[in-house]
């Protein structure tokens, strides 16, 4: 459904040193320089999917997100929606795309949602009836049916946010790219959402491209994801295997039956039986964390066993977010699964 | 775009502009009372320091009446001009969500421009209707119930002409970032050359004969003059019909280039 081969994109900017004599400068001369804000993006997302497109502030999530969605034009590289070249915006591919962003409102401000979802009816030219059952059913599913007739300006912004779903989805778009659909959302508008996007993509099996800084987002949706670093993804793959891949530690947790002897010299390392093998992540009474190498965590084990009496061990694997952020901000290149 | 979506954003613009806005009403009194009190005022004046009976073919109390008319009949023209709203949704990224509906932009700008303008004409009828009721028509003003119903064509033409010509004006929102200037710049030649301000005959006649290629004597003096029936041959007012949709044409002509070449460095800041 979404096939994107090396897509680029460069944006120039003016550059401009502080004060005033800089200011007066820039009037005739004008330093530009690029900045490359997506290089080389390859990937594809197939119908019934929901990828998680992860990255850091910057990264180049949305913008890649704007180039698929037909609203800026790329630098080079090509892609294809639903067998369309987005960027040339036809009739044919815009009834079935939908874009929601989380931080940027797309209804319009002084109408209430209703008269808002009229006028989508008649741009996307949904038939009356479907379109009276789909708001009816979408409002019912998020619970603002009581208001459909407020002004949107005047929303909460949980419910103008569940407002912008069913604006997005009235059309049962089969290509939806979600810009953090939960930003700024409490917990329980965050499920709720989450709970509707599961709903839609159960009913319609849309491709779905999801972008948010909530692990639980990206955790709750997404089976497989596409980690962005300085505008090149650099892992795409599945979440679980993240972990696998990329985590190179494992997290020991002892509970000991009297309290572990931490070298004296060296409260926050290994206790007795256990140095040079890991970090001690929490050192408290009778429980022990370290945090050991992957290849070493059987001997790890043994030793403590072998040194300590233990009342109960278990071997973690690290959060998914941690390894994640770790992929994101690690200064290495490569390890992008195609 | 289909004729039930350009309906219904003409009857949306409409209604939100007389349900939401208090200060319409005000505006438009203000702005009609401002009008009449400075032109009286001026031209008294005027009129009284040149001793003239007559200025530019005009008496002062047809001159009066043709100022009133424009001032009226501009507002229909111009609709919500300073508020630049294309330039703003470049600025801001607001056009980004245009892009996604399957339908054109600018087309559906206008149709909103168009809503916008009917609350305004309702008051023109209405400003009308109360001045003539109050101060009645000057006997050398040809204001008839057929030169009001030939206005509306023109009007009509006046009101896509100016949109038209702004478009253009607007698009240089993709480069710079503040264009309001230029949207202030357009009223201001628009008035002065299209004869707002004061009738072109009141020009040197090389510089009136110059005005009337212009487009912008068919936004203003060309509507004011036919609800004046001053231009009472179907000759004379399909060709000022035809020189304002050739305006249109050439405007819309010059858009595209514009519009093409901005949206491809478009960036949708804000999102």
């Amino acid at each position: 459904m979404i096939e994107v081969e090396n897509l680029r994109k460069t944006f120039k900017v003016h550059k401009k040193a502080p004060g005033l004599k800089a200011s007066i400068r820039s009037l005739f001369v004008r330093e530009r320089i690029e900045k490359e804000a997506v290089r080389s993006a390859t990937f594809r997302v197939n119908e019934g999917e929901i990828v998680g497109l992860i990255g850091a502030n910057g990264a180049g999530k949305t913008t890649l997100v704007k180039m698929l969605a037909g609203i800026i034009h790329p630098s080079g590289g090509s892609a294809t929606v639903l067998g369309h070249v987005p960027w040339e915006r036809s009739n044919a591919l815009r009834r079935q795309v939908a874009l929601i962003m989380g931080q940027k409102a797309q209804l319009w401000w002084d109408l209430p949602a209703a008269d808002c979802f009229l006028l989508l009816r008649d741009i996307y030219q949904v038939p009356a009836a479907e379109h009276a059952a789909q708001v009816e059913r979408l409002a019912a599913m998020l619970g603002v049916e009581d208001e459909l007739h407020v002004q949107v300006r005047r929303l909460s912004l949980g419910e103008r946010m569940k407002m912008e779903l069913i604006a997005a989805l009235l059309h049962s778009p089969r290509v939806v790219y979600l810009d953090e659909p939960t930003i700024g959302l409490d917990l329980t508008a965050q499920r709720a959402i989450r709970n509707f996007i599961l709903e839609y993509r159960r009913e319609h099996a849309p491709a779905m491209l999801l972008t948010s800084h909530y692990m639980e987002d990206i955790e709750r949706l997404c089976e497989r994801i596409l980690v962005i670093r300085a505008g090149e993804i650099v892992y795409d793959g599945s979440l679980r295997r993240v972990v696998e891949e990329y985590a190179t530690h494992r997290i020991i947790t002892a509970h000991l039956r009297s309290e572990a002897t931490l070298a004296a010299d060296r409260p926050a390392s290994a206790p007795a039986g256990l140095v040079g093998i890991g970090e001690v992540i929490e050192s408290s009474g009778t429980t022990l964390r370290i945090r050991v190498p992957r290849d070493r965590v059987a001997e790890a084990a043994q030793r403590i066993l072998g040194a300590h009496r233990v009342a109960d061990l278990a071997i973690e694997e690290p959060e998914i977010g941690d390894t994640i952020e770790r992929i994101m901000t690690s200064r290495e290149t490569g390890g992008a699964a195609p | 775009m289909s004729g039930g979506l350009i309906l219904h954003l003409i009857r949306l613009e409409a209604s939100k502009l007389m349900s939401y806005r208090a200060d319409f009403w005000i505006t438009a009194v203000a702005n009609l009372l401002s009008t009449v009190v400075v032109h009286w005022f001026l031209w008294r004046a005027i009129f009284a320091t040149t001793g003239a009976e007559e200025l530019g073919g005009y008496d002062f109390p047809v001159l009066m009446t043709y100022l009133i008319l424009v001032n009226l009949i501009g507002r229909v023209v111009r609709g919500s001009d300073l508020q630049m709203g294309i330039a703003t949704e470049i600025y801001d990224g607001g056009l980004s969500r245009y892009f996604l509906y399957p339908t054109r932009y600018l087309p559906f700008k206008y149709a909103q421009h168009f809503g916008s303008i009917i609350p305004e004409f309702a008051q023109m009828v209405l400003f009308a209707a109360i001045l003539v009721a109050l101060f009645g028509l000057p006997a050398g003003a040809g204001v008839t119930l057929t030169s009001l119903l030939l206005t509306l064509p023109a009007l009509l033409v006046a009101n896509l002409l100016y949109f038209l010509l702004s478009t253009p004006l607007q698009c240089v929102a993709f480069w710079a970032d503040n264009v309001w200037s230029l949207g202030v710049l357009l009223r201001f030649a628009s008035l002065l050359l299209g004869g707002a301000m004061l009738p072109l005959t009141m020009f040197p006649d090389w510089a009136a004969e110059t005005l009337r290629w212009l487009p912008f004597v068919a936004c203003y003096e060309f509507p004011v003059r036919v609800a004046m029936g001053d231009i009472t041959g179907t000759g004379e007012l399909l060709l000022g019909l035809a020189r304002g949709l050739g305006w249109c044409g050439i405007t819309a002509l010059c858009t595209r280039p514009l519009w093409r070449r901005g949206q491809l460095g478009y960036t949708g800041v804000g999102i």
